[in-house]
């Protein structure tokens, strides 16, 4: 155990200096002394240099895929190329107003178009929308989308059902829900969906069945060809969640699996960065029943020239502001030009090479649920450390001081205390052999050492019962319980 | 072969060695043949200078706002975005990083998601703020269904004069519940909202919530709206908000906001074409529980020293599934990073001199507009910070933008919605004061505004 995080002794950024009494805000001419602020906003006023320091020193607290390995399952943390971050900079990039005139943003239009259709290629799919602002975003829109085509249908009085499995992200139900269906849960067997389950689950009520392939279990779900034959025989709708996409990319894809709606995670598949927890881009991809409902403006191509296209009369409107995470589509598209063809079959390949090797050498330290031959991620099951007295939460933040991240930890639920493990392609074979090594010394340590973990960051374990409890959710509250900032 | 993925001499050999196999392809075998594809049909990769040649001469068709004198504003604000924001955007400790699901090893996101909430709080005076949503179109559809956990009924009330695309996302947000999303009429002369409207909805008590903008749709700042919770009781009130506005404006909090939503990426946030963008979203605390997104809360570590975490998680997706407040996982936390970044730069004053400077120029030349043939500018009179409406009396909005566009001004948006089934509306345009412009710019506006006018309108 080598790695220490910074431990700055750093106070809130309200605390660096004294903040000054709140005075009446300057009035501006016309407006109404009712609505002038009495007081102004209270923060403090620093330098440049004060500002720097505090916000450079929170970062060092932090784990980013520059600095480790991201083994979060589902999640698909690859590097970040630094090219894409240059070209998303650029002022023909950043400095566009969504609103200008269209041939003053022919560049934009145009790269919206050429990745659009990229990614038609891609997926397989007809159309393809970067209107949504982040996966759950975009099948929430997809889910809008089955709505508006059974309503023109006049079959949404009847089809109130979306089925998925119980495997699915937790984002699935929540989006379905949101969008006005009540959700069947679908059991798995053996880590995948039970076809004759879903058969027997099925009917005219079938709106839509969501389905992630190769789902959190890791397993490339077989019978999907059997499945969509399934689903569209009682006239419903296919979904394709692309959290996972990665493995898969180039080896088939949601047009030839017969989805009949699909989203992607740029932020996934396509390398562009999570920000700490956003922005990401989520893409809608529909195929031919689905593709008149899918958000506007369309980008479209008259001539030479490109322009947003409006005229679409069963489109479900908007979803957002604008034309979708621009700045994301920059990246995404850089990923996808230095890739290629070959490239972007090569990222999927290596992503399963990297997860079969390490889920063989790590199933010999903690139990594999399912069948041994996965994708881009896999399960393993924390339950033996229980005879130790720990728990898989332990051994995830025992890993926390090898440097590296955890997993995903204890989701899917159908695996008791499961860790869900993804090391993408950009993870070399001695990034994964210093995973395991450090996974196979922290399942080995003693039961002391993995509940006192994690020792080496800016914080000891954290209480999060007591986060819940007594909320403090601002400074504001702070002030309230008269807490007095600790820096130590 | 971008260098992004290791391609050690033997390395794939050693790993399928280690497996047993003599092929990768022997990892795919679980992809039935008949789902399996050929090519997809796209170019091989290109190296590094070849792709930034590739995507530059993409992006060079762009003329970007830097190329004229802008006047764009609407939820999308052009705005001097100091060097220093950069510097700590581009930390890839912090931009590299996932979602903070392990807390201790994110200290740094999560103390900044803290400053980012506490000063959303402070800007609103409301209780507490999440972590963002999308954008503010979204935190405003958001807000439409928190309301709806909040209080009965049916019917949503928002002014007529919000802008298109947010009425549109918000038709979409109250269709899967069954809600409706009705339009408040506002008053020709003022763009005010119309009070007796609201009042007459709400006694019929199907009304669950009123959201009002701050200022409004059309640029313009209405008194009425510091009346609204008075009028409505126990109805949910929801102030959208444009944060820079709340430097010199009355807390919402403070007149009865339930519920304060915003569009924050005017806080050090590029354009770019429209996103990322941040949407903002503060409540009342005995609503905590009803928020939609990730919260940060303050905490302890086990050795009693302070810390942050993700907290009240059971409202959330991946605990309560269909039941959730709301479906958001990925969220903008790093342009929250900007948010509060950008604000602690400028700090509280410069905020306020910063919006007093853009009203200064938007009276400026609306006054330089004054009297010119077949437009008016403002269109409402009402109060005014650094946008207004201007209605033209003939031509389109879309002609006498583009006459402004070849003398380099981008002169505003159109407000019209421009699907071809929208009700016929009159030629307007929003017109954005922007701290790229200063005296001559506005002039040159006017000039190009009436030889428009000098030209009977025509582009």
């Amino acid at each position: 155990m080598t790695f220490r995080q910074a431990r700055w002794d750093e106070p809130d950024v309200w605390d660096l200096v004294p903040v000054l009494p709140p005075g009446p805000a300057p009035a501006i001419p016309g407006v109404p002394e009712r609505f002038r602020r009495k007081e102004t906003i209270r923060w403090p006023e620093l330098s440049e240099p004060e500002v720097v320091r505090h916000y450079t020193r929170l970062s060092q607290m932090n784990f980013g895929i520059d600095t480790m390995t991201y083994p979060l399952g589902s999640c698909t943390m690859k590097y970040n190329p630094k090219v894409s971050e240059v070209l998303a900079r650029r002022p023909g990039a950043a400095s566009v107003h969504p609103y200008q005139p269209e041939p003053t943003a022919q560049g934009s239009l145009e790269l919206i178009w050429r990745l659009e259709r990229l990614l038609t290629k891609v997926t397989g799919m007809r159309e393809v929308s970067l209107q949504p602002a982040a996966g759950a975003h975009g099948e929430y829109s997809a889910l809008l989308m089955v709505r508006a085509y059974f309503r023109d249908k006049g079959e949404l009085d009847r089809r109130t059902e979306v089925l998925l499995p119980d495997t699915a992200h937790g984002t699935n139900p929540a989006s379905a829900g949101m969008a006005g269906f009540t959700i069947r849960e679908i059991p798995s067997k053996e880590g995948c969906v039970d076809v004759a389950a879903l058969k027997a689950a099925i009917s005219e009520r079938t709106a839509c069945f969501m389905l992630t392939n190769p789902n959190t279990a890791g397993l490339f779900e077989s019978e999907i060809l059997e499945i969509a034959e399934a689903v569209h025989g009682v006239g419903g709708m296919l979904y394709y969640d692309g959290a996972n996409l990665n493995a898969i990319l180039g080896h088939t894809h949601p047009g030839r699996m017969g989805f009949d709606v699909a989203h992607l995670n740029l932020h996934k598949t396509f390398a562009t960065p999570h920000g700490g927890g956003g922005p990401g881009a989520g893409v809608l991809a529909a195929g031919e029943t689905l593709a008149p409902y899918l958000p506007i403006p369309r980008v479209v191509k008259s001539g030479r020239r490109f322009r947003l296209d409006y005229d679409r009369p069963k489109s479900i409107g908007k979803i957002k502001t604008a034309y979708g995470n621009f700045g994301l589509d920059v990246r995404a598209y850089a990923f996808a030009l230095s890739h290629g063809e070959e490239g972007l079959k090569h990222v999927a390949r290596r992503s399963v090479l990297n997860s079969n090797y390490l889920a063989a050498r790590l199933g010999r330290s903690l139990p594999r649920p399912f069948r041994t031959l996965v994708k881009h991620e896999f399960l393993l099951s924390g339950t033996p450390l229980k005879e130790r007295g720990v728990r898989t939460l332990d051994l995830a933040k025992r890993l926390l001081d090898e440097g590296v991240h955890a997993p995903t930890v204890y989701f899917p639920a159908l695996v008791d205390e499961a860790l869900m493990i993804e090391l993408p392609e950009t993870e070399s074979k001695r990034d994964v052999d210093r995973f395991a090594e450090a996974f196979e010394r922290a399942v080995q340590d003693s039961p002391e050492n993995l509940r006192a973990a994690p020792r080496s960051l800016a914080v000891g374990r954290i209480d999060e019962v007591r986060a819940a409890r007594e909320p403090r959710l601002s400074w504001k509250d702070l002030r309230a319980a008269g807490a007095k900032v600790e820096t130590q | 072969m971008p260098r992004w993925i290791s391609d050690e001499p033997h390395e794939e050999a050693s790993m399928l060695e280690a497996l047993g196999i003599a092929s990768v392809d022997e990892l795919f075998t679980d992809i039935p043949r008949k789902a399996r594809i050929g090519r997809m049909g796209i170019a091989e990769g290109l190296e590094e200078p070849e792709v930034v040649r590739e995507v530059d001469k993409i992006l060079d068709r762009n003329r970007p706002v830097g190329k004229f004198a802008p006047f764009l504003g609407g939820r999308i604000a052009l705005r001097y975005i100091p060097a220093a924001v950069d510097a700590i955007v581009s930390r890839s400790e912090f931009y590299t990083a996932y979602t903070p699901y392990q807390p201790e090893a994110s200290q740094g996101m999560l103390r900044t998601l803290f400053e980012f909430q506490s000063l959303w709080v402070e800007m609103t005076g409301l209780d507490l703020a999440n972590a963002s949503l999308y954008d503010g179109a979204t935190a405003s559809a958001e807000s439409l269904l928190f309301c709806s956990r909040l209080h009965e009924g049916h019917r949503f009330l928002v002014p007529a004069s919000l802008p298109w695309e947010e009425r549109s996302v918000l038709a979409n947000y109250a269709s899967g519940p069954g809600l409706r999303v009705e339009e408040i009429p506002y008053d020709a002369r003022t763009g005010r909202l119309d009070l007796e409207f609201v009042r007459s909805a709400v006694a019929a008590k199907d009304v669950f919530g009123v959201l009002a903008d701050v200022p409004n749709g059309f640029g313009h700042l209405d008194e009425g709206i510091l009346d609204l919770k008075s009028m409505i009781g126990d109805v949910p009130l929801v102030v959208a908000a444009d944060p820079l506005s709340l430097s010199v404006l009355e807390p919402p909090g403070n007149y009865g906001a339930d519920i304060v939503v915003g569009e924050g990426q005017g806080f050090g946030i590029a354009p770019s074409f429209g996103g990322p963008l941040l949407g903002l979203f503060a409540c009342r605390r005995e609503h905590a529980r009803q928020a939609p997104g990730r919260i940060v809360g303050a905490t302890l570590d086990h050795d009693g020293r302070r810390a942050f975490a993700l907290t009240l998680q059971t409202r959330e997706q991946h605990i309560r599934r269909s039941r959730a407040t709301s479906n958001i996982c990925t969220n903008e936390s790093l342009m929250a990073l900007i948010f509060v970044v950008y604000a602690s730069l400028v700090g509280p004053r410069g905020l306020a001199a910063l919006q007093t400077s853009l009203a200064e120029k938007a009276r400026t030349l609306a006054s330089a507009l004054g009297g010119i043939a077949g437009l008016q500018a403002p269109r409402f009179d009402s109060p005014y910070l650094g946008e207004f409406t201007v209605e033209l009396s003939h031509g389109t909005a879309t002609g006498f933008l583009d006459r402004l566009r070849r003398r380099k001004i981008l002169g505003g948006h159109p407000l019209a919605d421009p699907r071809p089934g929208a009700p016929p509306a009159p030629e307007r345009l929003l017109v954005a004061a922007t701290d790229a412009v200063g005296e001559k710019e506005i002039q040159r506006y006017a000039a190009a505004a009436r030889a428009w006018s000098a030209a009977g309108g025509v582009a």
